[in-house]
């Protein structure tokens, strides 16, 4: 082997920060490029399967020139209102467990029991109750993802290390001093990972509720699309989600960075 | 140097007959420490010393009121000790900075969450933080900080919340050798510029005899008193140099003396 495959193949070796901009170019030009091979030399059929070229023309005429923009900034809307809803009440209450045993044995069997429900399942019921407009969707949405928030900040909180706790015990903090003052800011981190993690679901519900009963969004364009069989409009939404999601989760990274400085070594 | 304080008729903190007992799950009951008694003076350093799972730390537990005892009383300043309080701050052997607050943020905490001024509390902050030799990292956070100037917080923290007791549980256990002895150097000097009475846990002898002006020596199965040791050698002084301690006549032979009571105690 030559020294420079050693250097990229070397076990558990360091990958540098070239290398992996360069990887993960790679892996998607080879991705788009055997699809745009399969397409030019007649592999599929371009009804069903449009090259990329076209998907990516498409994607830009759509928010040109036919007010795509509105419904991304609907579905985005949708994720948000409906997550800061869930967030609202899953916080509180998944610290308020994690620090009141008494308050986990009343709730936590109630919350485990919806976490084992599909939210889609509740799809039908919904429509009935709130008819096709915005309610049953952010419904949806809150019940999709607040169950599990819920249970992930309680494990965060229950994390926090006793001693901390004891800690402010000594120095004089009272029950509610300590919930202020070392637990909430202790595991407001890991509760903010917990929301990083829980928005990719929120998303994922999303598409479902605009795909079963919308007429705007992101959702209801592609099943529009369907229905004139433009794959390359399905597509090109697809495309959206996940550059949103990928969107979203860095947004949220940074957010970490700067509300936490003090988790990172290197500088105050 | 200082004259140590002596047997007075009335003790700092009185301990009698003290008795904890834990439930098993299966009904039985395991006895930790039975009938400990003993007195610690005003401005004492005393350090309880015995073999891993004589109970002293359960001791040192109830004294902070974080546990309660199953019979016996412990008195101080003529008030029997119930629950956790100011007057008693601990330091834990595992780092508790709060990582959120900076060094001084942490050693104001305490005052802080008590009421006191921020003029005050900036200025008594600052004494405790020179005085432990962390001027100059003041406003960094303590994930910047080694191990050793992470208890030096903590040591700070808790003095400068001005309690009656400071309580310490192997603080120095998780440091390296050097870090360690200058820490027990440390803890010699305030204990000569501050009023504070102190009772630190330890099961390094070497430890022991440097810091205290009194041994408490516990034994196992149950945790009793074995014998109270008082280090007559330094000859009512504390000494803040090692090398100066080590090298006094009679240190030697009490550490001889304490290792056969370990061994004998410890039942290797």
């Amino acid at each position: 082997m030559s020294g420079k495959s050693r250097q990229w193949f070397a076990v558990r070796g360091p990958v540098t920060a070239t290398q992996k901009i360069v990887s993960a170019l790679l892996v998607w030009a080879i991705f788009f490029a055997a699809w745009e091979f399969m397409s030019f030399a007649g592999l599929v059929n371009p009804l069903l399967v449009p090259p990329p070229h076209k998907v990516v023309a498409t994607l830009v005429d759509l928010f040109v020139n036919r007010g795509f923009t509105g419904d991304v900034a609907i579905s985005v809307g949708r994720v948000m209102f409906s997550f800061a809803i869930a967030c609202a009440i899953a916080v509180p209450l998944g610290v308020l467990m994690g620090v009141f045993p008494s308050i986990e044995a009343f709730l936590n069997p109630f919350v485990s029991g919806w976490r084992y429900l599909p939210a889609p399942s509740f799809i039908p019921i919904l429509l009935m109750w709130f008819g096709t407009g915005e309610a049953p969707k952010l419904v949806l949405l809150v019940i999709g993802v607040i169950f599990f928030l819920i249970t992930l900040i309680m494990d965060h909180t229950k994390e926090v290390r006793q001693e901390l706790i004891e800690t402010g015990m000594t120095l004089g903090a009272d029950r509610m001093t300590i919930v202020r003052t070392v637990v909430v800011p202790a595991v407001l981190p890991n509760i903010l990972v917990a929301m990083r993690q829980m928005l990719a679901v929120s998303w994922t519900y999303l598409v479902i509720a605009e795909i079963v009963a919308s007429t705007d969004g992101i959702g209801a364009m592609m099943m529009r699309a369907r229905r004139f069989l433009h794959t390359d409009e399905i597509m090109s939404g697809i495309i959206v989600i996940g550059v949103l999601g990928i969107a979203l989760d860095i947004l949220f990274r940074y957010l970490h960075a700067w509300f936490f400085p003090y988790l990172s070594k290197s500088k105050s | 140097m200082m004259t140590v304080p002596t047997s007075s008729s009335s003790s700092k903190l009185s301990i009698n007959d003290l008795t904890k007992r834990f439930a098993m799950p299966r009904g039985e009951e395991i006895v930790a420490i039975s009938g400990v008694s003993f007195d610690v003076e005003e401005n004492q350093v005393c350090v309880i010393l015995g073999p891993s799972g004589c109970g002293k730390s359960t001791v040192l537990r109830m004294i902070a009121g974080l546990e309660r005892p199953s019979s016996g009383s412990l008195i101080l300043d003529g008030r029997s000790i119930d629950g956790p309080g100011r007057d008693r701050g601990m330091v834990f052997q595992a780092y508790t900075s709060f990582d959120w607050l900076t060094v001084r943020q942490n050693v104001e905490y305490g005052m802080r969450i008590n009421g006191v001024g921020a003029k005050e509390r900036r200025s008594r902050a600052d004494h405790f933080i020179k005085l432990v030799q962390l001027s100059e990292f003041a406003d960094a956070y303590p994930s910047r900080l080694s191990g050793g100037m992470k208890q030096r917080v903590a040591i700070a923290r808790t003095l400068a919340n001005d309690p009656e007791l400071l309580l310490m549980d192997e603080p120095f256990g998780a440091l390296d050798a050097e870090t360690r002895w200058h820490m027990q150097e440390l803890l010699v000097e305030i204990a000569n510029n501050t009023s504070t009475t102190i009772i630190m846990i330890t099961h390094d002898i070497e430890e022991a005899i440097f810091v205290a002006d009194k041994i408490v020596f516990m034994s196992r199965h149950p945790g009793r008193v074995h014998r109270i040791i008082v280090p007559e050698f330094k000859g009512g002084e504390r000494i803040a140099d090692k090398e100066a301690l080590i090298a006094r006549e009679g240190y030697a032979e009490l550490e001889r003396e304490i290792m056969r009571l370990m061994r004998q105690q410890g039942g290797h």
